[in-house]
């Protein structure tokens, strides 16, 4: 676009009011179009992300990507393989068997910590006094303590000497109970997922309640529809989007499983170095050199994690496709 | 040294760090960007002294540095405290794959030495004339420090095994003290009789005191030499001598006459204050890790020598221990070299914080030795003069050595007695399993291993 003014005659039609002064007109023709300065502008713009994407992110995933590719022994250092080391992933049984505990313990905790979380948030968007807002507040801190401090704070809490749960069985004559050994230990683990991260959920819905039209409740009312009915048949229908957001970002959240069993190994003997897949690629690179296994791993592991959301987000669409 | 023998709050903000490595770990695990600071030591030609940088974990250790730095106008020290045993390892592990990054000296414990030589990141201290200290340590931590002439490492602290028990409750249901692991599972009977809610001790997950029992009782499973052959190593779990360890505590453990819960845990230390413990088979530098946490029972305590296999006989163990190695990332090795001789070596000042504050235990044998040492009576154990005990240990403790990837085989060790304390494996496969995994690991990692 050489000319500044456009040749459509129906645009031309009325006059411009300013005549623009000649030397600007001339310097703008000299040097770039207009088009072309904005797209200059705009990369600029975009330029300090896009150096931090390259630099932090890009950069780091493609030497990873490149150290999976080679196999790594401590007798004769590295040397190019291929896919090799993720057909080891494949049936490596330690990793297999993590890759299966997170999936279990998903399946699980997820739906029960965002039905707590939407219960309160339904129960926080009806109620609106001043008790609602202490609750928020209450419910939302648990997210506000670090992963790490919250996890020592729970080993104690555990604790078969000092935890309080443990002398509840007491009471009966029984020995305290052992959250850390057999089945409970991963109901223990998701007890403190939980109680860290169904506050976060429950204030997501809840916002997303907020941007809800109050007329459609009124109109619910009016056709007589009970507050329960309201909470299932409209208020629920209407966040949609934000559950299977939240829901989404739990399953990721999920898959990297790590800070809790890290963390409570200490207290729990049963959690082994391939207790979670992240466990294990950390126990695979910083304690056993393994560093491109471990590479190998946490791209299998992403993996893992773009099928199985992919697959949440295919099925909920065509859910709500049908309905 | 152990490890885990520190106030909680440095291994929480130990974890924090782990953790904040592994979060980012899919973006991160390049190696190249995280944990490790920049740069080895500045200074060198001409101007000023040499800086040397060390990374270290020891209690007290800051008046260490002053008295080296106090007493050396050429080489300077700087001292940084980046986690706890496993936490710095795995910084120093990602400084080496990075190329940068890593201290000029570091802390190792003796069970890892051989596992960073493999990396060839440990520089050999024998060029800078390290060999001359060789009479100056404990015969079997110079052994485990060096490779033929190749001096990797510079002992500093050992932990010879000892059985701890609770004197007064022994007296009180006239229990003779176990002189041999026979008489130890009788009194594990007695004691679950006197109170029922009573253990002998505990089945702590912890491959390094495990291992130390399977020395003392002469299983020696490991050998390796990178001088001899870089990819030679022999793994032998499956000896009588091994065997009859793990099935002896399966046994205890199995009757509930041993209790399962981890070591160096609140609840552990609690279980020790409370009478539930009555024992535990420890080491060197526990007296300074418990002073400070058993308060009801301090003075209840004494120490006496383990529980021998065969009656009469003298074998003993060692569990933990630490020396200093000097990284090739070091532009300095000479000077780096001095650091790790002389931080502790012979220094009186050193060793009177090593032993009065942090409660090493000396591997260097003329302070071992020294009536300070082997005559202070400790207030814990009833004025008992435990080091009485203990100097001896060591200096009978015979040569052991290491496989290059340790922590992989007290890993899968630790695993699987993790399942049998379960109930979900009998005892007697664990160390049968051991080798096998441990076997199948070596072999892929491209060593021949001879069984």
């Amino acid at each position: 676009m050489s000319q500044l003014l456009p040749a459509d005659p129906a645009l031309t039609a009325p006059p411009p009011p300013v005549t623009p002064t000649p030397p600007v007109r001339a310097a703008r023709r000299r040097g770039l179009s207009h088009q072309t300065r904005q797209a200059v502008a705009g990369s600029l713009f975009v330029l300090p992300f896009l150096v931090i994407v390259l630099l932090f992110l890009a950069l780091p995933l493609g030497y990873a990507f490149w150290l999976s590719l080679h196999s790594e022994s401590l007798v004769l250092g590295p040397h190019f393989s291929g896919l090799e080391q993720y057909k080891e992933a494949f049936t490596d049984p330690q990793f297999l068997t993590g890759l299966r505990r997170v999936i279990l313990f998903g399946v699980i905790q997820i739906p029960i910590m965002l039905g707590l979380a939407l219960a309160g948030a339904l129960a926080l968007d009806a109620i609106n006094s001043r008790v609602a807002k202490v609750f928020r507040l209450v419910a939302f801190m648990p997210y506000a303590v670090p992963a790490v401090i919250g996890a020592l704070m729970w080993g104690f809490l555990y604790s078969k000497t000092f935890g309080p749960f443990a002398g509840v069985s007491g009471l009966w004559g029984a020995a305290p109970v052992n959250f850390f050994g057999g089945s409970l230990l991963l109901v223990s683990l998701g007890n403190v997922v939980t109680w860290a991260w169904t506050g976060y959920n429950m204030i997501v819905l809840y916002s997303a309640l907020q941007g809800v039209p109050r007329e459609m409740y009124e109109a619910a009312v009016i056709d007589g529809a009970s507050p329960v009915q309201i909470a299932l048949r409209v208020k629920v229908p209407a966040i949609k989007p934000a559950l299977s957001l939240a829901a989404i970002f739990t399953v990721i959240g999920t898959m990297q499983f790590f800070n809790e069993p890290a963390i409570l190994a200490r207290f729990a003997p049963d959690i082994d170095a391939g207790y979670t897949p992240n466990l294990y690629a950390y126990s695979q690179a910083f304690r056993f050199s393994a560093f491109s296994y471990s590479a190998a791993i946490s791209f299998t592991l992403g993996l893992s994690v773009f099928v199985l959301s992919y697959l949440f987000v295919f099925v909920s669409r065509r859910r709500a496709a049908r309905a | 040294m152990k490890h885990r023998r520190f106030a909680p709050f440095t291994r929480a903000g130990s974890i924090v760090a782990a953790a904040l490595t592994a979060a980012t770990l899919l973006a991160n695990c390049a190696g190249g960007s995280s944990a490790a600071d920049s740069g080895a030591s500045q200074g060198g030609s001409g101007a000023g002294p040499v800086h040397i940088k060390v990374w270290a974990w020891y209690p007290e250790f800051k008046g260490v540095v002053d008295a080296f730095n106090a007493s050396h106008k050429d080489i300077q020290v700087d001292w940084s405290n980046v986690g706890t045993g496993p936490d710095q390892y795995a910084k120093l592990k990602t400084a080496f794959k990075a190329g940068s990054g890593a201290p000029d000296v570091a802390m190792v414990e003796f069970q890892e030495i051989p596992s960073f030589v493999i990396l060839d990141k440990l520089v050999d201290m024998g060029q800078y004339g390290a060999n001359d200290d060789k009479s100056l340590y404990a015969d079997w931590a110079w052994k485990q420090s060096t490779d033929g002439n190749k001096v990797y490492a510079i002992p500093v602290d050992g932990g010879p095994m000892a059985l701890m028990y609770r004197k007064d409750l022994f007296a009180k249901y006239k229990i003779a003290v176990p002189k041999t692991w026979d008489d130890y599972a009788a009194a594990a009977e007695k004691i679950k009789a006197a109170d029922p809610k009573a253990y002998i001790a505990s089945f702590g997950k912890d491959g390094g005191w495990l291992n130390g029992l399977m020395w003392q009782a002469g299983c020696k499973p490991y050998s390796y030499s990178q001088a001899q052959a870089k990819d030679a190593v022999g793994i032998k779990l499956t000896s009588p001598e091994c065997k009859k360890v793990v099935d002896f505590y399966g046994n205890l453990v199995d009757k509930g006459l041993m209790a399962k819960d981890p070591f160096f845990t609140a609840d552990a230390s609690a279980a020790l204050d409370s009478g539930k413990y009555w024992t535990w088979a420890a080491a060197g530098w526990t007296p300074g890790y418990l002073a400070g946490s058993l308060k009801k029972t301090s003075g209840k305590w004494a120490v006496a020598p383990m529980p021998q296999w065969t009656e009469g006989a003298n074998d003993q163990g060692d569990w933990g221990g630490s020396t200093f190695t000097v990284t090739t990332q070091s532009q300095h090795p000479k000077e780096a070299t001095i650091v790790a001789r002389e931080l502790f070596g012979s220094s009186k000042a050193a060793w009177d914080i090593g032993l009065n504050k942090a409660f090493l235990y000396p591997l260097v044998k003329d302070v071992a030795a020294n009536a300070s040492f082997t005559d202070k009576a400790y207030d814990f154990f009833g004025g008992q003069k435990v080091n009485q005990i203990f100097v001896p240990v060591s200096n009978s403790l015979g040569e052991f050595q290491y496989t290059p990837f340790q922590d992989y085989v007290f890993a899968t060790m630790n695993d699987l007695s993790a399942e049998a304390l379960a109930g979900k494996r009998p005892w007697s496969t664990v160390l049968d399993e051991t080798q096998k995994k441990v076997v199948a690991y070596a072999q892929q990692q491209g060593f021949k291993v001879s069984e």
